[in-house]
């Protein structure tokens, strides 16, 4: 215990260190440090916790963010106390780090519910650390950094194994729509299952980065009556007649965000809520209220001129945040590509987004960041104005999309370029988003 | 110079469904594009799970990516159903291009790390091997120079630097009926040991490179294409120039990652 108390006073010597001198890497540093002295820091504290602590976790590729906020202004506005990990410190040494700052020197946590997001390689580790969670809600399972994951049925199977482990005092929240996700269920007595319901967003076909097409209990191939995006939708084996589990839950009262991918995390958060037995006035209030996560459809002002970050990490998020910002009828787009450790070394993935359906309907196209040069040409072959036919480079295509490496200089540009009325919209990957708020607001974030 | 409509071309691309976890489906894209530029008409075929022979014959081209495990049994039941036919277009000299998975097929076999030995379709002299468990698997950005031996004067080349990005457990291990795609300048190529990366044999190509290859290296996407041309027509022919500024940029923020000059 001394040593545990030990470990909490330096953490915040650490943070607070990290803080004044706005070092960016401090968030996860105190957790880091308290694990290699005590590597069963996160078990201990969270134990000593338990009478009154209540842990929710929330794994998935895509709005893990955003979900577990929407959770914490539910359960706040209801008087709860919570707590989360900071945005994408979702590792082992990020948990910890919040519960160093979260703690008091006597490694009391004074809190009702610990919200953890969990990366997807982590889950299976949190759950050595914490017995039996009160609530896990897995959101979904898209292609994401294959370098660093590996690939989707491998972390499936993984977070298969950890969850049967589980005792009936966890209770999962699961989405319904993606079938390696609705598996995770199989079996299981404490599940409750969410999804959305859109006539808007439903589709016939598959995008291209489709990936849980085919059955999670028998491998036949799946087949959907239809298709909401990716590979989630209402789906059915016919070769062992496994199929979407149809009591779900898809009627949240309000919804704070656009895009069907915003929809299903409501949805999940609203669940939730409602099993911990909150009342629907008070989750439809807390939603009304709600403002999004940075870099997460994040509205900034700049000098008068709205800009807008949709954080585009994978290529089901982009391809959902290029749909979104086609419908709020987006006229100047800037995407910044990094290919940074916490964007993926690998950018292959930009080949499997949409980009066809999407660049005419853009006016300008900005792009930036460590690998500037790939996504031009990304969008070069998705470009119906490209056309090299006379030698001469086509001028509407020429001066429609525009790129810049640096990007100060990028931001600079795009917003000369946007109009006094319109909005610029950007779509940045993870490390680059947060430069982007760092030139922006002036200011690191982590 | 090609540069009206009477030629056109039909690519087979084989398991687009099932065979492209890696943005590979860019290789297709890229493939298309310089055509219609040049105004060469083109065809796509998706070769599906069950696919019919008879779409085979018609295509100019093969191409196929690589894939998650799990899909990868699947294609290799279906495939081996159609291996003679596959083996007789190859063989018969059919430009094409087979990425990770799709390259590892081709070969003898596969052996696993306890041992087992998953049959390959045998068509190009080569294995692949797990190198166990606790190896690591090849993951990082690469850079090659294209062999010299099998770009013969006849495909006259000025860029021979070749970039990728390479993910793959498999160590791949060339026999003597293949000739290597390139040597490897930076990276690991098939084993992390001989500095070989990929593999030729008449026209077909298997290459470790995903980013996908062939935006990045336009003058690889033109040598197959001209392959591909020169085979229906029997006559050579050499391809309009397009503007390749960009892809010249892209390269050089992969040699700057690997610190060389390409």
């Amino acid at each position: 215990m001394m040593r545990n108390i030990l470990l909490v006073i330096i953490g915040k010597l650490v943070l607070a260190f990290s803080k004044i001198f706005n070092l960016g890497s401090g968030s996860t540093w105190p957790g880091h440090i308290a694990l290699s002295v005590n590597k069963n820091f996160i078990k201990d504290i969270l134990k000593a916790n338990d009478n009154r602590l209540k842990t929710i976790l929330i794994a998935g590729t895509n709005g893990k963010t955003t979900t577990g906020k929407l959770i914490q202004n539910i359960l706040e506005e209801d008087g709860k106390k919570a707590f989360q990990n900071t945005a994408g410190a979702n590792l082992l040494n990020g948990i910890a780090s919040s519960i160093v700052l979260h703690s008091s020197i006597l490694c009391a946590l004074n809190y009702d519910y610990a919200i953890f997001e969990i990366d997807e390689n982590t889950l299976p580790l949190i759950l050595k650390e914490i017995d039996n969670p009160d609530f896990i809600i897995i959101l979904n399972l898209f292609r994401d950094q294959l370098d660093r994951y590996g690939e989707i049925n491998t972390i499936a199977k993984k977070w298969k194994l950890a969850l049967d482990k589980l005792t009936s005092r966890t209770k999962l929240i699961l989405n319904a729509d993606d079938p390696q996700i609705a598996f995770l269920g199989d079996s299981r007595l404490d599940v409750a299952y969410f999804g959305i319901n859109s006539q808007k967003n439903k589709n016939q076909n598959f995008q291209h980065a489709s990936d849980s097409t085919y059955c999670p209990n028998c491998s036949g191939k799946l087949t959907y009556n239809y298709i909401y995006f990716s590979h989630l939708g209402d789906w059915i084996c016919k070769k062992c007649n496994y199929k979407h589990p149809k009591k779900i839950y898809t009627s949240s009262p309000f919804y704070p965000l656009s895009g069907a991918y915003n929809e299903y995390n409501t949805n999940a958060a609203v669940l939730l809520s409602e099993k911990i037995g909150i009342e629907k006035r008070i989750i439809n209030s807390a939603l009304r209220k709600f403002q999004p996560a940075f870099g997460r459809q994040e509205i900034l002002n700049i000098n008068g001129k709205k800009v807008q970050i949709f954080l585009s990490k994978n290529p089901t998020s982009f391809n959902e945040s290029l749909r979104t910002i086609r419908d709020l009828n987006a006229k100047n787009i800037l995407i910044v590509l990094n290919d940074r450790i916490p964007d993926g070394r690998d950018i292959s993935w930009i080949w499997d987004i949409e980009f066809e359906e999407f660049v005419d309907n853009f006016k300008s196209i900005m792009i930036s960041g460590d690998r500037a040069f790939d996504m031009a040409l990304r969008i070069k072959y998705a470009n119906s104005s490209e056309n090299q036919k006379s030698k001469i480079k086509n001028q509407k295509c020429s001066e429609k999309v525009k790129t810049i490496e640096n990007l100060s200089e990028a931001i600079g540009e795009s917003l000369k370029s946007t109009a006094g009325k319109e909005a610029l919209y950007i779509l940045p990957t993870y490390s680059a988003m947060l430069e982007v708020r760092k030139i922006l607001t002036g200011k690191k974030i982590l | 110079m090609i540069h009206n409509a009477k030629y056109s071309l039909t690519f087979g691309w084989l398991y687009p469904e099932l065979m492209s976890t890696y943005g590979d489906r860019g290789n297709i894209i890229v493939f298309q594009k310089r055509c219609e530029w040049r105004g060469i008409g083109v065809e796509i075929i998706r070769l599906d799970l069950g696919f019919k022979t008879d779409d085979l014959s018609k295509c100019d081209l093969l191409f196929m990516g690589g894939s998650q495990d799990k899909q990868q049994q699947i294609v290799m039941e279906d495939l081996m159903k159609k291996r003679k036919f596959l083996r007789n277009r190859i063989e018969n000299g059919i430009p094409g291009l087979y990425i990770c998975g799709a390259y590892q097929f081709l070969g003898k076999y596969y052996k696993e790390a306890d041992g087992t030995i998953i049959p390959g379709l045998d068509i190009l002299d080569l294995y692949t091997e797990s190198p166990g468990k606790n190896s690591p698997r090849l993951i990082g950005n690469i850079a090659i120079k294209l062999n010299a031996e099998i770009l013969n004067a006849k495909y006259l080349i000025h860029n021979t630097n070749v970039v990728g990005f390479e993910n793959h457990g498999g160590r791949t291990y060339l026999g003597k009926q293949v000739k290597p795609l390139g040597k490897v300048l930076k990276g690991f190529g098939n084993n992390g040991g001989d500095l070989t990366e990929g593999a030729n044999y008449k026209n077909s190509f298997g290459s470790y490179l995903h980013g996908p290859i062939l935006p990045k290296n336009p003058e690889f996407a033109d040598l197959l294409i001209k392959l591909a041309l020169e085979k229906k027509y029997n006559s050579p022919t050499s391809l309009s120039p397009l503007n390749d500024s960009l892809e010249e940029n892209a390269c050089k923020s992969i040699a700057k990652r690997l610190d060389i000059d390409l």
